[in-house]
C-alpha cells in the first residue's frame, strides 16, 4: 500500500487543488443552487467565518494542544517500546518467528475496539485516548522495525565480519544503517495511526480535544460550528502530512 | 630474517553445510590441500557450486572448516584476521548509504587506527585506483566498475599481505573487466600482495594469475593446477599471444567435462531442492 | 535442532506467550486492579454463555457482521474499478492518484458525523462510513501493484497476438492477483474499523449501544466478553483471508 505513496509532483498538486475547488463549487453550489437544508449542509462563507473566528480569537490553540498532547505521548511511548522490542525480537530467528506472526494477529484487530474498555479503566480524560493511541501505533512500528533489522544484506555483514568489525561496529555502520529507511516509514506510518485513533478516541467519547469540539458541536446541531472544526482538523493533519513528506524526502541519501 | 616463504596454507580441508548425518547435509567442498607462496597470484575456477567461494571464505576465516586446518604466516585461523587478510566482494559490497570516503573509512574504523592516519591511507588508496575525485560520491553514482574499484580501495587501505576476492569483476561487462583486469595487475606488481581470487571467466584467470586451480564438479575439490609464466604487470600483448590462447584452451578442456557434469547433476536436482526450499520458507514465515 | 523440532518449539512458545498473557491479566485483575475495571480472563470466559443469552446481543453482533460484509464487498466493487481506471494510463495515475491521496490522508473520523446527519443513525450510515475506511486499500494496493507489472511481461504478451481480453486474463490478472488477496484482507481490517467506529459513536443500537451500557454500569466481565468476541471475529476473517492468499500464491513463495 505504502509504495503507491510517491511524492506528490507538480502535476498531483493542481489535480489535487482542482479537485478541492470543485468539491467547494459542488458545496456553493448545494447551498445556493439546490438548497440543500443548512443543518445538513450549512452555507460556505459562513462557515468559513467561523473558522476565521476560531483561528482569531485563539480558541482552537487548547483544543489542539491537548490533541497534540495525546499524540506526542503516545507516539514517544510506541516508537520508544517498538524499537526496543523490535531489536531484542530480531536478536534471533527462532524469536522472530515466534513473535512477528503474534504481532501481525494483534495488529488485524481494530484497537479501536478496546477503547471502550480504555474508557473504562482510564477514564473518559487523556489517559484512555494515550492508550488507544499506543495501542494502534506500536504494533505498525514494531513490525516495520522488524522488517527494517532483517533488511539487512548479508554481503554487508561478511564484508564488515572481514574487516573485523565488532558487535558495536555491526550495529553501528551495518544493521541501523540498513534498518532505517524502513524504519522511518513505520514511524510514519505510526504518527498518523495516533493521530487518526486520539481523534477517534476524542470524537466517540471524551471531554476534551478536536474530536471531542466536532462530536460536541454536532450533537448540539450547530452544523456550521461541526464544519468549522473538520476543516481545522483537516488542515491541522494535512500539516502533519506534509512535515512527515518533507522530513522524508530529507532523510537519508540513495538508498 | 623471515624464512617463511608461504603466505596460506590449506591443510586437508573439508566443508559441508547442514548437520551432519542429517538428510540435510550438503557437502560442499572435498578435502583439498593448497599452498600459496607470498606475492603469488592465485585464482579458483570451477563450475557454480564446486565449492571455490566456500574455500575462499574458509581462508579468510569467515566460515570455520567441517575438517582441516588453515594456516597464515604459520598460525592456524580460527574468524576473520583483519590485520592480514583483506576481501573485496561482488558489486554489492559497497555501504549504500555512506560516500565512498566513508566506505573506505569503516574498515579502518573497525581496526582502531586514528583519524589523521585513516585519511591517508584513505586517499593513498583512493589515488591508487584512480578515484580521487569521487571520494564524496555514494555507490548509487558511481558505475559498477568504478564501484569496483572503490571496493579494492577499501581492502587495499586495510594494508593487509593478502587480498581475496570473490568474483570481484562478476558483475560488470566484459569490456569493462579487461580494463579492471589490466589495471589490477599494474596495482599487484607494484605492491607484492599475495591475492586469491575466484573468477568464472577462463581469460581473465589466465591473464591476472601466476597460477590457476581447477576445480572438479560438485562437491568440489582442486582438480589441477596450472602455472602462468608471464612476468606482472601483463599487457595487451599478452592477450594476443599463442601462450595465452594455449592455456586458455587447456583451462577450457579441464573445466568443459566438469561443468557438463553439474549440469547432468542439476536434473535431479528439483524434488530435493523443492521440498528443502518449503522446509525453509516455513521456518521463515 | 532438525527442521520439525524447530517448528514445534516455535508453535510451544507462541502458545506460552498467549498463555502468559491471560495469566498476567488474570493476576492484574484478581490481586491488583478493582473488578469494576478489569474482570479476570476466567469469569469473562465463564460468562460468555450469559452474555449471549441477553436479549438483542445475538442480533447486534449479526446485524455487525451483515454489515461488515455488505461493506467489505462494497469496497472491493468500488475500489477494484477505480484502481483499474487510475492504471489505465500514466496520465490517469498523475492526475487521479493525487486526488485518491487526498482523500485518504484525511482523518475520516472527522466526518462520522457528517455522515450520521446525511445517513442516519441506522444500519446505513454504518456501511457507509465501513466503505470509506475499506475502498483505500483495495485502491492504493492494486494500484501500485499494476504500477509493477513489468513491460517485458505486456510486450511478450503483444508479441503472441493476444487481444484486450486475453492481456487482461493471462497478464494483468495472474500478476495483480497477490496484491488483490492482500487489499482482501487489508479492505476487512479496514471496513471493521469503519463500522466500529460508527458503532461506537452512535450508541443507541446495536454493539456500540451494549459497550456503552456495559461501560455505564461498570459490568466490565459482560464488556470484555463483549470485545473478545469480536476481536475474535476480526482474527477469524483476518487468518481466513491469509490462508486462502498463502494458497492461491504458493508459487511466489
Amino acid at each position: 500500500m505504502a509504495q503507491a505513496q510517491s511524492p506528490t509532483s507538480f502535476g498531483g498538486t493542481i489535480a489535487q487543488l482542482s479537485f478541492v475547488g470543485v468539491l467547494v463549487g459542488l458545496w456553493y453550489a448545494a447551498s445556493h443552487v439546490w438548497h440543500v437544508p443548512a443543518i445538513l449542509l450549512p452555507e460556505p462563507t459562513g462557515v468559513f467565518m467561523r473558522v476565521v473566528s476560531l483561528l482569531r480569537n485563539a480558541s482552537f490553540l487548547s483544543p489542539l494542544s491537548i490533541t497534540m498532547h495525546e499524540v506526542g505521548v503516545a507516539f514517544a511511548f510506541s516508537t520508544i517500546a517498538g524499537i526496543f522490542v523490535s531489536f531484542v525480537v530480531t536478536r534471533s530467528q527462532w524469536l522472530i518467528d515466534v513473535f512477528e506472526p503474534l504481532f501481525t494477529s494483534i495488529n488485524a484487530i481494530p484497537a479501536i475496539l478496546f477503547f471502550p474498555l480504555f474508557a473504562l479503566l482510564f477514564g473518559l480524560d487523556v489517559g484512555s485516548k494515550i492508550a488507544l493511541g499506543i495501542t494502534i501505533s506500536f504494533f505498525p512500528i514494531v513490525l516495520n522495525t522488524i522488517a527494517g533489522f532483517q533488511n539487512v544484506d548479508p554481503v554487508h555483514m561478511k564484508c564488515a565480519r572481514s574487516m573485523g568489525a565488532s558487535n558495536w561496529h555491526m550495529f553501528r555502520y551495518v544493521l541501523f544503517p540498513s534498518a532505517v529507511p524502513i524504519l522511518l516509514s513505520g514511524l510514519r506510518m505510526g504518527l498518523t495511526l495516533a493521530f487518526l485513533s486520539v481523534l477517534g478516541g476524542e470524537t466517540i467519547a471524551s471531554f476534551s480535544g478536536l474530536g471531542h469540539e466536532i462530536a460536541e458541536s454536532s450533537q448540539a446541531m450547530d452544523s456550521e460550528l461541526m464544519y468549522a472544526w473538520i476543516i481545522i482538523v483537516i488542515c491541522v493533519s494535512m500539516s502533519l502530512n506534509f512535515i512527515l513528506t518533507v522530513l522524508d524526502d530529507r532523510s537519508g541519501p540513495a538508498t | 630474517m623471515n624464512d617463511i616463504k608461504t603466505a596460506i596454507e590449506v591443510c586437508g580441508v573439508h566443508h559441508g553445510f547442514g548437520a551432519k548425518g542429517s538428510n540435510l547435509h550438503v557437502k560442499a567442498l572435498l578435502e583439498t590441500s593448497l599452498s600459496v607462496a607470498k606475492g603469488e597470484l592465485l585464482s579458483l575456477i570451477g563450475p557454480s557450486g564446486c565449492g571455490k567461494s566456500t574455500l575462499l571464505n574458509i581462508m579468510g576465516g569467515l566460515v570455520s572448516p567441517t575438517g582441516g586446518e588453515v594456516r597464515v604466516d604459520g598460525k592456524t585461523i580460527n574468524g576473520p584476521m583483519p590485520q592480514s587478510i583483506a576481501f573485496v566482494f561482488q558489486e554489492n559490497a559497497l555501504f549504500p548509504w555512506s560516500t565512498i570516503l566513508e566506505n573506505i573509512d569503516v574498515g579502518m574504523i573497525f581496526q582502531g587506527v586514528s583519524k589523521s592516519e585513516r585519511l591517508e591511507r584513505a586517499h593513498q588508496s583512493l589515488k591508487a585506483v584512480g578515484l580521487t575525485d569521487f571520494a564524496n560520491h555514494y555507490p548509487g553514482q558511481l558505475s559498477g566498475g568504478m564501484r569496483q574499484r572503490a571496493a579494492l580501495a577499501r581492502a587495499l587501505s586495510l594494508e593487509t599481505d593478502i587480498i581475496l576476492m570473490d568474483e570481484p569483476f562478476g558483475a560488470l561487462d566484459e569490456q569493462t573487466r579487461m580494463i579492471l583486469g589490466e589495471d589490477l595487475s599494474i596495482l599487484l606488481a607494484r605492491t607484492g600482495k599475495t591475492i586469491i581470487f575466484v573468477t568464472h571467466s577462463l581469460g581473465e584467470a589466465v591473464f591476472l594469475s601466476d597460477r590457476v586451480a581447477v576445480f572438479s564438479a560438485r562437491p568440489g575439490t582442486i582438480k589441477h593446477v596450472i602455472e602462468v609464466q608471464e612476468p606482472h604487470p601483463r599487457t595487451q600483448a599478452f592477450v594476443t599471444s599463442d601462450k595465452f590462447a594455449r592455456l586458455r584452451n587447456e583451462l577450457y578442456g579441464l573445466l568443459h567435462d566438469e561443468i557438463r557434469k553439474t549440469l547432468s547433476a542439476d536434473f535431479r536436482l528439483p524434488s530435493a531442492a523443492a521440498d528443502g526450499g518449503r522446509a525453509n520458507v516455513a521456518a521463515h514465515s | 535442532m532438525s527442521p520439525s523440532m524447530r517448528r514445534w518449539s516455535i508453535t510451544f512458545a507462541r502458545l506460552a506467550v498467549i498463555l502468559s498473557l491471560f495469566v498476567a491479566w488474570e493476576i492484574a485483575a484478581r490481586y491488583f486492579v478493582d473488578p469494576m475495571f478489569l474482570s479476570p480472563p476466567s469469569k469473562v470466559i465463564g460468562s460468555l454463555g450469559k452474555l449471549f443469552a441477553r436479549p438483542g446481543l445475538t442480533n447486534a453482533l449479526l446485524l455487525l457482521l451483515g454489515e461488515l460484509l455488505i461493506s467489505f464487498v462494497c469496497s472491493i466493487l468500488i475500489g477494484l474499478p477505480i484502481a483499474v481506471a487510475i492504471s489505465a494510463s500514466k496520465v490517469t495515475r498523475r492526475n487521479m492518484l493525487p486526488i485518491v491521496l487526498l482523500l485518504y490522508g484525511t482523518p475520516q473520523i472527522t466526518i462520522l458525523p457528517i455522515v450520521m446527519l446525511l445517513a442516519g443513525v441506522g444500519t446505513a450510515s454504518k456501511i457507509t462510513f465501513g466503505i470509506t475506511h475499506g475502498v483505500f486499500p483495495v485502491i492504493l494496493t492494486v494500484v501500485a501493484s499494476l504500477r509493477d507489472l513489468k513491460d517485458i511481461h505486456k510486450q511478450s504478451a503483444y508479441s503472441m497476438g493476444a487481444n484486450s481480453w486475453q492481456r487482461f486474463r493471462y497478464v494483468l490478472l495472474p500478476h495483480m492477483l497477490p496484491a488483490l488477496l492482500t487489499s482482501l484482507r487489508l479492505a476487512m481490517i479496514a471496513s471493521l474499523l469503519g463500522v466500529l467506529l460508527a458503532e461506537l459513536y452512535s450508541s443507541s443500537s446495536g454493539v456500540g449501544f451494549f459497550t456503552r451500557q456495559f461501560t455505564d454500569t461498570f459490568d466490565s466481565t459482560s464488556l470484555f466478553g463483549l470485545v473478545l468476541v469480536t476481536a475474535a471475529i476480526a482474527i477469524f476473517f483476518n487468518e481466513l483471508l491469509h490462508g486462502l492468499q498463502s494458497r492461491l500464491t504458493a508459487y511466489r513463495r
